[in-house]
């Protein structure tokens, strides 16, 4: 029941949700369903052209051009992205938590600085990154001259990427962990206690006891994992602009429309659509595993 | 309990090792801004040979950073103060169920992770609308009801006992008065929470100042730095300079509030 009076009084909520649901047509979800019409146009940021609809023609761009070889691996290398941050992320980040989670000496500064990568944000994390890595001489250089070889690193066709995969990996790692630590920390004792009676202690108790109670967390965890890793693009940006066979569907949908010289919207829509349907089949596959396992237990 | 004492042992290593890789890169940054260039050139990991704290003015300077500070901050203080403001105006009726059809817009927001990337079409409308370039464009980019913040209230409003509602209403306070004078200071941990997580979210942008903003006027920090590093691509203390003026405001605010940040995340992912 709504207390709050009747008739215009009634209408109070209404106006004043209209505002947030107003600014979301207009910028969010209007936009998202212009992307849908957009992939069916040669719509361009060039002034003065015209936009037509043209079909499934940037779809078979997309697959078939003479460039297409790059944007079908970008496929590819997003799955990898995606694969490489979600599973490192969260394996380490829930060992990271299990470890402090046991009480140690100074667990809220060990908090503070795992987590400080998201605070500094993106550009300040990958340029610190680009200076331990910069070839002419930084730590990450000094290393490698240590074992008789040397890298361009971020400039590097064979390593770039998976450099890129580590920064992100640093970067969110700590958020991951919190995540994990909230969970731990909502696991009444007594379960632990009741069950070294049983005999569990050590790994059989992390498997039996608090990996399943720590499913909650672990859905979030893998849910806002799988869709940050695959819309990621900024860290991509920021280390090596999409160069040296790092480009990502989310980076190709950025370089396609607003690229150097570039600013194919039609086509940049497409990507965006390919994107999406493999985001969306992707995130509902494991939330369907993830409720599961949820309900299981 | 041997083996606990032993196992303890081993997590304070792996903690220490982990800290490294975590701080390890500050110090490095640190020792880097305090060298000349040609200290840098000659050996760039060795220890710096004194404070050289003139470095950071020369880089303030050379970087323009007041202005993008500026801009920073504008940018993140109004964008973040309306999304909070339009987040409680989209969270306290969804909530509770006091608009017909809660769960249709509470759902409709939360779809927004999901949808197709509203890039392009978003700069083609700000573009026609003549706000591209423009602080009020950005800013209005920047402001949204339907992020954490959002998802995050409606969790604690929740929380809040629906009796107040019906207590106050008794006594004659209106809907509106209710919100900003009974509920807003009843959220005090969850807005802080909120506060600290859009904000950060807005001051670190790159992307959005990238595509929407050209005129280094109107910049952000994060762009400013951006396009230091690329000016200055080979002059690595000044760099490190650089980066550190942008890092330092951050790490002394995140001293300060990390309880709830850390808190906030916790809360934020685990509620909605």
């Amino acid at each position: 029941m709504y207390p709050f009076g009747k008739g215009a009084a009634r209408l109070m909520p209404y106006l004043l949700l209209s505002i947030p649901v107003l600014l979301y047509l207009l910028l969010g979800f209007g936009p998202s369903m212009v992307t849908v019409l957009f992939s069916f146009t040669n719509a361009s940021g060039v002034p003065g052209q015209t936009w037509n609809f043209v079909g499934f023609e940037n779809y078979m761009t997309f697959f078939t051009s003479s460039d297409s070889g790059d944007r079908i691996a970008s496929i590819g290398r997003s799955l990898y992205f995606a694969v490489a941050v979600v599973v490192i992320q969260n394996a380490v980040g829930l060992f990271m938590a299990v470890i402090i989670n046991k009480k140690l000496k100074g667990d809220v500064f060990y908090r503070a600085v795992f987590f400080l990568p998201v605070v500094l944000g993106v550009t300040v994390s990958g340029l610190i990154w680009q200076l331990i890595a910069n070839p002419l001489g930084g730590p990450a250089q000094a290393m490698m001259n240590f074992f008789g070889t040397s890298s361009n690193f971020f400039g590097d066709y064979d390593i770039a990427f998976e450099l890129i995969i580590f920064v992100q990996i640093w970067m969110y790692m700590g958020y991951s962990m919190t995540i994990f630590l909230a969970g731990l920390q909502s696991i009444p004792n007594d379960l632990y206690e009741a069950g070294y009676m049983d005999g569990a202690s050590g790994w059989k108790a992390f498997k039996n006891i608090t990996f399943p109670m720590i499913a909650p967390s672990f859905t979030v965890n893998m849910l806002l994992s799988i869709i940050g890793a695959l819309q990621t693009f900024d860290i991509i940006y920021v280390l090596t602009g999409g160069k040296f066979n790092t480009t990502t569907l989310a980076f190709d949908v950025y370089a396609t429309a607003f690229g150097s010289g570039t600013s194919d919207y039609g086509l940049a829509s497409a990507v965006a659509m390919i994107q999406f349907l493999f985001v969306f089949t992707v995130s509902m596959i494991a939330l369907y595993y993830l409720r599961r396992r949820e309900v299981e237990m | 309990m041997s083996s606990t004492k032993g196992t303890k042992l081993l997590s304070y290593i792996i903690v220490l090792l982990m800290l490294s890789l975590y701080l390890f890169p500050l110090f490095y940054l640190f020792n880097v801004s305090m060298k000349t260039q040609s200290e840098y050139l000659i050996d760039p990991v060795a220890i710096a040979k004194g404070l050289r704290l003139e470095n950071f003015m020369d880089a303030w300077e050379k970087g323009n950073f007041s202005q993008y500070m500026w801009n920073s901050i504008l940018y993140t203080g109004v964008s973040t103060l309306l999304t909070l403001v339009i987040s409680v105006f989209a969270a306290f009726p969804l909530a509770r169920g006091y608009v017909k059809f809660s769960t249709f817009f509470y759902v409709f927001f939360l779809i927004s992770m999901y949808l197709p990337n509203p890039l392009i079409p978003q700069f083609a409308l700000i573009n026609s609308l003549g706000l591209y370039n423009t602080q009020l464009g950005f800013i209005l980019l920047k402001t949204t009801g339907t992020g954490i913040a959002f998802l995050m209230f409606v969790g604690y409003i929740k929380s809040v006992s629906r009796e107040l509602d019906e207590a106050a209403a008794m006594d004659g306070c209106g809907y509106s008065r209710y919100l900003f004078t009974i509920l807003v200071p009843l959220m005090k941990p969850v807005l802080a929470t909120g506060i600290i997580l859009t904000a950060i979210g807005a001051w670190n942008d790159i992307i959005g100042p990238t595509i929407y903003l050209s005129d280094p006027a109107y910049q952000p920090v994060t762009k400013g730095l951006f396009s230091f590093y690329g000016q200055y691509m080979n002059n690595w203390p000044l760099l490190a300079c650089g980066i550190l003026i942008v890092t330092l405001p951050l790490v002394i605010l995140y001293i300060f509030l990390q309880r709830f940040i850390v808190g906030g995340a916790m809360a934020g992912a685990v509620k909605s």
